[in-house]
């Protein structure tokens, strides 16, 4: 008897506190919205000062979910509210699926870059691949295409402590925005200008034999980034991502990356493309999402801590905080990525 | 969604009243129990992990008893963390597999957030130190090629951990393929098909003296046995080496093939299930491992962290008289796609591995009726029938042997089966047609099992006795010793403990063995699969 009385009185106080809570938690008006986002972005998402503003003044939080761009347009979005792949072409076939979402909108960009050491660096640039202009680096995407086609080993370019052929490594072009990006901006180099219908079938063949020769792919940019600054040289000598890894690497880890910046190099592909990052509303309240992250405050965090540019053609004019040299200012040499079409083809072909 | 979440407060909040009244739990998970309880507090973060990070356990009590939180881990192979992630329902907050490759792989559902590598360590040979000197492999560079040699010519034999079931094992497996297919830039399907490539492979695996489930007890029983070397991850020589050292033995000598060399990243990821306060927790957890000072806490045992190498200070850790390459360039080969992987996974487990002699002795003593036998049969029903076996990649291959011995107080019985075909899958009808009762002698049956190994040439198989019971056996370890040490070989006895069996006998048998017990009393299905993992 007596342990029943307890539990009832246990069962009140739990039945108090659940209402209780009820009832001051629907004082605050906090709508959480949930997506898929790229992992170059999570960073950002969770900056204090993001979600800060996100609450303060737009009374949203932002409850995400990790995929790759172009698999999370094809990925179950019950109880999603929002995509916010990293590219256009995300859109354009989300477009294709299902039509036109409620509201989409760039919030920023990033190029897409190469990383490498500086070994590497300075073989590639003494083969002809790579040169230096006014402290930016910049990757000839032919002649580099060229040396990955003929297989050239690393040992050919005096780099013998490096296992089998020039490859830049990417993630999966078919579930992951760089590598797809980075084989929209070789099937480009292939045809010398923007691969479409009329040159697929030539560079098709070419494009399947570059990425097969590099094997298992990760399917995250951020995954491919971390193993590159933790696994060294020998493992992945040369890299595909987005300028905005390492800035961001640069302004949250200042005191790492004073330790390692002299070994670690960026490469601006010539042409390279732009990784757009739009913002897909599902519903309504996803749409939300578009006005919070378009804020002034938010800009400018998402550029001085997190390394994207806002705006599409924006010259960055204060890059000193970050402690990066070689970051470049316009971009003269950029060109389109194919359409959805095309780039739905080679995905289809890579996959 | 906010509304949503109030109410399921509410409901939750009536449910856990329910409970307190009906004084029973909430329905509990899938989870295995765990293999180790880390600090006290409440608040629990339940890690599903490698088993080579149990060396890390001193790093995460600190931890745990700082924060006053409960750190579980429970040790599986990477492939059985990649399997997990396939699944409907995930009993646990964090994955620590030993490589990325198996994350990547397995979370096809995105369900992984916060992913980021604690440390890296390659896959290395690790040699007594005379006979990687007899062989010329100190103080040069050595291929995959130049240990192929080595092993044909019968001078090297090797411990290595299942490829289908553990990341150390299967990483050097991809190793030896690369150099076996002359180091293409990546392996594709059509390499794989090539006869001379089957001939190389099988010949390579026949050096394997032993095989395990898990990279940890490899290096456990490499140090309880008598071995020449053994496949394993940089960190886990570097440990036996000090224990080696620790006794006043022959250290081991670490050979880095430089044309079939793999990294081991350590990945450790967050299980979202939308607990915000355990994603807090595992946040908090995750950036202590990668705090500068703990980081250097677990560069000290072996394991290269951090981004700059590693320091002057943990040199002597990676004693170079010990073969260790600090500065070393780890140049790794390419893994294959997932789809290429995947069958070079079950080439190894149906064709190119030495093939398994299991003996498995199953208790059918009156304990055992109902429900013990019920789970019992199930149980075998995962490894026999090849179907479901297939699954966790412990099918059969053509020349594999299976004995069965059911026993109480005296051996029932043996039926044996050849092959993967249908005397394989008859054996199940035995299992399950079997009568229930009388005492037990666990012994007696393990004894009869070794006595039926005598019949065949033990060099040509990876040969295990699985020995299931119930209950104190009655007999004594003196009869099995007699007929062991007549058959003087080396075949463990892996013991599954169930009901009321009396640990102390498993684990003296496992002792004189050089084997190891398996806790079948949460999950016995899944006992047995790691068991048959380790041969």
């Amino acid at each position: 008897m007596k342990t029943k009385l307890m539990g009832l009185g246990i069962l009140a106080v739990v039945i108090l506190a659940a209402v209780a809570y009820v009832f001051i938690s629907s004082s605050q008006t906090v709508t959480e919205i949930s997506g898929y986002v790229g992992g170059e972005k999570i960073g950002f998402l969770e900056d204090e000062e993001v979600t800060r503003i996100l609450e303060d003044d737009y009374r949203l939080s932002i409850d995400y979910a990790k995929a790759g761009s172009i698999d999370m347009i094809t990925a179950d979005t019950a109880n999603r509210n929002f995509l916010f792949p990293s590219n256009q072409t995300a859109l354009e076939l989300y477009r294709q699926i299902n039509g036109e979402p409620v509201k989409s909108e760039i919030i920023f960009n990033t190029p897409i870059v190469l990383y490498t050491r500086s070994a590497v660096a300075q073989a590639l640039t003494e083969a002809g691949m790579v040169s230096l202009e006014d402290g930016v680096y910049f990757a000839d995407m032919v002649r580099l295409a060229e040396e990955i086609e003929a297989g050239t080993a690393w040992a050919d370019l005096g780099l013998p402590q490096l296992y089998g052929s020039i490859t830049v490594g990417t993630t999966d072009p078919t579930k992951s925005n760089s590598g797809n990006m980075f084989a929209g901006l070789l099937a480009n180099t292939l045809c010398g200008g923007v691969a479409d219908e009329s040159n697929l079938d030539e560079i098709l063949p070419r494009l399947i034999q570059i990425f097969q020769k590099l094997g298992y792919m990760e399917s995250a940019s951020s995954d491919l980034f971390d193993q590159f600054l933790k696994t060294g040289m020998g493992a992945k000598p040369l890299i595909a991502g987005y300028e905005n890894q390492l800035l961001e690497f640069a302004a949250e880890n200042p005191e790492t990356w004073s330790q390692i910046k002299e070994d670690i190099v960026m490469l601006y592909p010539t042409p390279t493309v732009w990784s757009s990052h739009v913002y897909i509303a599902l519903d309504e309240e996803g749409a939300a999402g578009i006005d919070a992250l378009l804020d002034e405050e938010i800009q400018r965090i998402a550029w001085e801590k997190h390394g994207f540019r806002t705006g599409v053609y924006d010259t960055p004019t204060d890059a000193e905080h970050f402690g990066v040299s070689g970051i470049a200012g316009e971009l003269t040499q950029v060109v389109p990525m194919p359409d959805a079409d095309t780039m739905d083809q080679i995905i289809k072909a890579l996959s | 969604m906010k509304r949503f979440k109030r109410w399921m407060v509410l409901f939750l909040a009536c449910l856990a009243a329910a409970a307190v009244f009906g004084g029973c739990g909430l329905g509990g998970s899938d989870a295995q129990e765990a293999d180790t309880v880390l600090g006290s507090g409440k608040e629990v973060l339940r890690i599903i992990s490698g088993s080579e990070n149990a060396e890390l356990e001193p790093v995460l009590e600190t931890f745990a008893q700082r924060e006053e939180v409960r750190i579980e881990m429970t040790y599986q192979g990477s492939l059985d963390i990649m399997r997990l992630l396939g699944e409907e329902e995930i009993p646990y907050d964090a994955v620590w597999p030993a490589s990325s490759l198996w994350l990547s792989v397995g979370d096809t559902n995105h369900r992984i957030k916060h992913a980021e590598s604690v440390s890296i360590t390659p896959v290395v040979f690790g040699i007594r130190r005379s006979l990687a000197e007899e062989l010329g492999f100190v103080g040069r560079e050595v291929s995959v090629s130049d240990l192929l040699a080595a092993i044909q010519n019968g001078s090297l034999r090797f411990c290595m951990t299942s490829a289908t079931q553990s990341n150390s094992g299967a990483s050097a497996y991809i190793g030896f393929l690369y150099a076996l297919l002359g180091n293409p830039e990546v392996i594709t399907r059509e390499d794989l098909q090539s006869e001379r490539l089957k001939t190389q492979m099988r010949e390579l695996l026949s050096g394997v003296d032993r095989s395990s489930g898990s990279s940890d007890w490899l290096k456990d029983m490499f140090l309880e046995g008598d071995y020449d070397a053994m496949v394993n991850y940089e960190c886990l020589i570097i440990q036996a080496n000090e224990e080696l050292e620790a006794r006043g033995e022959e250290p081991l000598y670490t050979v880095y093939p430089y044309d079939g060399l793999s990294l081991a990243d350590s990945p450790l990821g967050y299980v979202d299930q939308g607990d915000e306060e355990k994603e807090n927790l595992f946040l908090k957890l995750q950036e202590y491992l990668l705090s500068e000072d703990v980081q250097n806490e677990i560069q000290r045992t072996g394991r290269r962290s951090g981004y700059t190498g590693v320091s002057e200070e943990n040199r002597d850790v990676f004693r170079e008289d010990w073969g260790l390459q600090p500065d070393r360039v780890l140049s790794p080969i390419k893994m294959p796609a997932a789809d290429v992987l995947f069958e070079c996974l079950n080439l190894y487990q149906t064709d190119f591995r030495k093939p398994s002699l299991t003996v498995y002795c199953l208790d059918y003593s009156g304990s055992m009726v109902g429900d013990g036998n019920r789970q019992l049969t199930q149980a075998m029903e995962q490894l026999l029938i090849q179907e479901n076996a297939e699954k966790n990649f412990l099918q059969a291959s053509e020349q594999e042997v299976n004995i069965l011995i059911p026993f109480n107080g005296d051996v029932i019985c043996t039926y044996t089966a050849v092959g993967n075909g249908s005397e394989l899958e008859s054996l199940y009808d035995e299992v399950k047609n079997q009568r229930v009762g009388g005492g037990t002698d666990m012994y007696a049956a393990a004894a009869a099992g070794a006595e039926m190994l005598k019949g065949y040439d033990l060099s040509q198989y990876t040969p295990a006795i699985i020995l299931l019971t119930d209950g104190q056996s009655g007999g004594s370890l003196y009869d099995f010793e007699a007929v062991y040490e007549s058959l003087g070989l080396d075949v463990p006895v892996f013991s599954i403990m169930f009901g009321e069996a009396d640990e102390e006998q498993l684990e003296e048998l496992a002792q004189y063995t050089n084997a190891r017990v398996f806790d079948g009393r949460t999950n016995l299905t899944e006992a047995f699969r790691s068991v048959k993992g380790y041969n």
